[in-house]
């Protein structure tokens, strides 16, 4: 009878407690001000950050120091298309994916078949390239940046207000979570998994290791870009500065921090990261110093739960 | 008819000579066995046989194909899997999970299959899980299916390998020392096992190993290596009364 409930539990707790978060999110902008929804949307902002950068780092085991490229990358050809072509929004994402798969593979096809360590010396690189570019070319407007890129209209709607861009993220989480839950239970996500428990096995299983590292680089770069367009049309204004060397350092963090490979653990990660600084803003003494706190509770968790916030789960049958 | 067939096969690392002059047949539907002290180039002739090393000479043919110069994943595609000498498994995988990876060269679902679940993809997710529960119960852990590979005990890590390596549904099955770490009772249900795969799923077996009485019992043909190069071969009765065998092999066993 025990296991039976316990059966039930673990078929129904899961949907059950997903479709309640989801109302939750979905009624919050109805009882909350500007402000909250500000922060969650930032909170929303690095969750999708950091589920792109999971399919890379979580999945596959790569290790990616530049994330902050794939990101600066789709807000740059977003604001370039908008600002100095004078195209809509919309139809610069299609333009964003080809560009992002395009970084992609011209980063990650010399490099991924060499031994993982070489792609943390090349992104990290890779980043910094981007950025130093961005920093002096005109067309992205130098060290000052892009501004007053139009905010665009969905439906005749001009998405001004931050409950319109609170909605807008919060579906772009829900599919960068159904995009990353499919992947990890297939037959392409299982050999991810593969590649990143023992890539000397999973080549003796048959899986063309070379490759589909590759394929899951260039899905994060995707992701990755996507967000940053997004972001670039939410803030109206982007600079070099919002993709520098710490951004790719936080995404990882919350990666990490969230538990490597796990959907819920890397949106908590993710969430906490962009959260916690703020709740502690104006508790006295500690708000001035909350970083520093924030940095030691990082290196606490890291001793104490090397292993990411989200408890180990045995995952049954992939269906 | 000859599965696969070395040819004067040679490897050397920077001057150091791990296998040379190496010939042999392995027959279809047969279980043969490549044998000599440590250190005597078995597992560099596994390893070129499998695409992990490439060897510096010399061919190896299977089913008429030559496998020099391709790598591991194609050689597995071809219809060859190997297992591990330490099992290597995924260890933070289910057991279920590693089991279905044997799988991924007999499949082919790709990113947009994953994206889209169309019912291909479902069909074949489902016939992959299937399968591996099918062979999970043959080899005798489907109960243990949903457990964390490393938490296994040695001898069920060691029954996932083989399931993992049944569900590549290969024509050829190498056993890099398959009997390592085992104990006496387990050896000898090692060599039922070996059979019992022959048999059950008609494949050819060829496995590495320095254990002379598993080796003894199960295989038809025995190759036996020393310093890199062949000493004898024959079948098992033959080998053992060979001098230059009881010699390099027997002797220094003996002694240790």
């Amino acid at each position: 009878m025990i296991k039976a409930k316990e059966m039930m539990n673990s078929k129904w707790l899961g949907p059950g407690m997903l479709l309640g978060l989801l109302a939750a999110m979905l009624a919050l902008p109805l009882f909350s001000n500007d402000y909250v929804l500000i922060v969650l949307w930032n909170g929303m902002f690095y969750a999708l950050l950091a589920l792109g950068l999971n399919i890379i780092v979580g999945y596959c085991g790569l290790c990616d120091l530049g994330y902050a490229a794939k990101f600066a990358i789709g807000a740059y050809t977003t604001g370039i298309l908008m600002k100095s072509f004078g195209w809509n929004f919309w139809l610069t994402l299609p333009m964003v994916v080809l560009v992002s798969l395009l970084a992609a593979i011209l980063v990650g096809a010399p490099t991924l078949k060499l031994r993982s360590d070489y792609l943390a010396i090349v992104t990290l690189g890779f980043a910094e390239i981007v950025r130093i570019t961005a920093r002096n070319l005109d067309i992205t407007g130098s060290a000052s940046g892009l501004n007053a890129i139009a905010r665009p209209e969905l439906f005749g709607l001009r998405l001004t207000k931050s409950i319109h861009w609170y909605y807008v993220f919060l579906v772009l989480v829900i599919l960068f979570v159904f995009i990353s839950h499919r992947v990890r239970s297939s037959r392409f996500g299982r050999a991810l998994a593969y590649i990143r428990e023992d890539e000397d096995a999973a080549r003796a299983m048959g899986v063309n290791t070379t490759r589909y590292k590759l394929y899951a680089y260039m899905i994060g770069a995707v992701l990755g870009g996507v967000t940053g367009s997004f972001f670039a049309v939410r803030m109206t204004a982007i600079s070099p500065q919002s993709f520098d060397f710490t951004q790719s350092a936080n995404i990882l963090l919350a990666v990490i921090l969230g538990g490597m490979g796990k959907i819920p653990g890397v949106i908590a990660g993710a969430v906490f990261f962009a959260v916690f600084p703020e709740i502690f803003r104006d508790v006295p003494f500690i708000g001035d110093a909350r970083m520093l706190f924030f940095g030691i509770l990082l290196v606490v968790v890291m001793i104490v739960r090397p292993q990411g916030f989200w408890p180990e789960r045995k995952r049954g049958a992939l269906k | 008819m000859s599965l696969m067939r070395i040819e004067n096969l040679t490897m050397r690392f920077s001057g150091i000579v791990a296998v040379e002059n190496l010939s042999f047949d392995i027959e279809e539907g047969s279980i043969t066995s490549l044998i000599g002290p440590n250190g005597a180039g078995k597992t560099s002739a596994f390893n070129c046989m499998t695409g992990f090393y490439k060897a510096t000479s010399g061919e190896i043919l299977f089913d008429g194909k030559s496998l020099i110069g391709r790598k591991p994943h194609r050689i597995t595609h071809m219809g060859i899997i190997r297992t591990f000498q330490n099992v290597r498994l995924f260890k933070n995988l289910t057991v279920l999970e590693n089991v279905m990876s044997g799988a991924h060269s007999v499949s082919k679902q790709g990113v947009f299959g994953a994206l889209l679940r169309h019912p291909a993809q479902r069909r074949e997710e489902r016939e992959i899980l299937e399968n591996a529960e099918r062979l999970l119960d043959y080899v005798g852990i489907l109960d243990k299916k949903d457990e964390t590979a490393k938490n296994l005990s040695y001898g069920d890590q060691r029954r996932t390998e083989w399931a993992r390596a049944l569900a590549a549904k290969p024509r050829l099955l190498l056993l890099d020392e398959p009997a390592a770490g085992l104990n006496r009772e387990e050896k000898d249900r090692l060599v039922e096992l070996i059979r019992r795969f022959r048999k059950d799923f008609g494949i050819t077996v060829f496995l590495i190993e320095h254990d002379m009485e598993l080796v003894m019992k199960v295989s038809e043909k025995v190759i036996v290596i020393n310093f890199g190069t062949k000493i004898a071969e024959g079948t098992p009765a033959e080998v053992q009364s060979n001098p230059l065998v009881i010699e390099a092999y027997l002797g220094m066993e003996e002694e240790a």
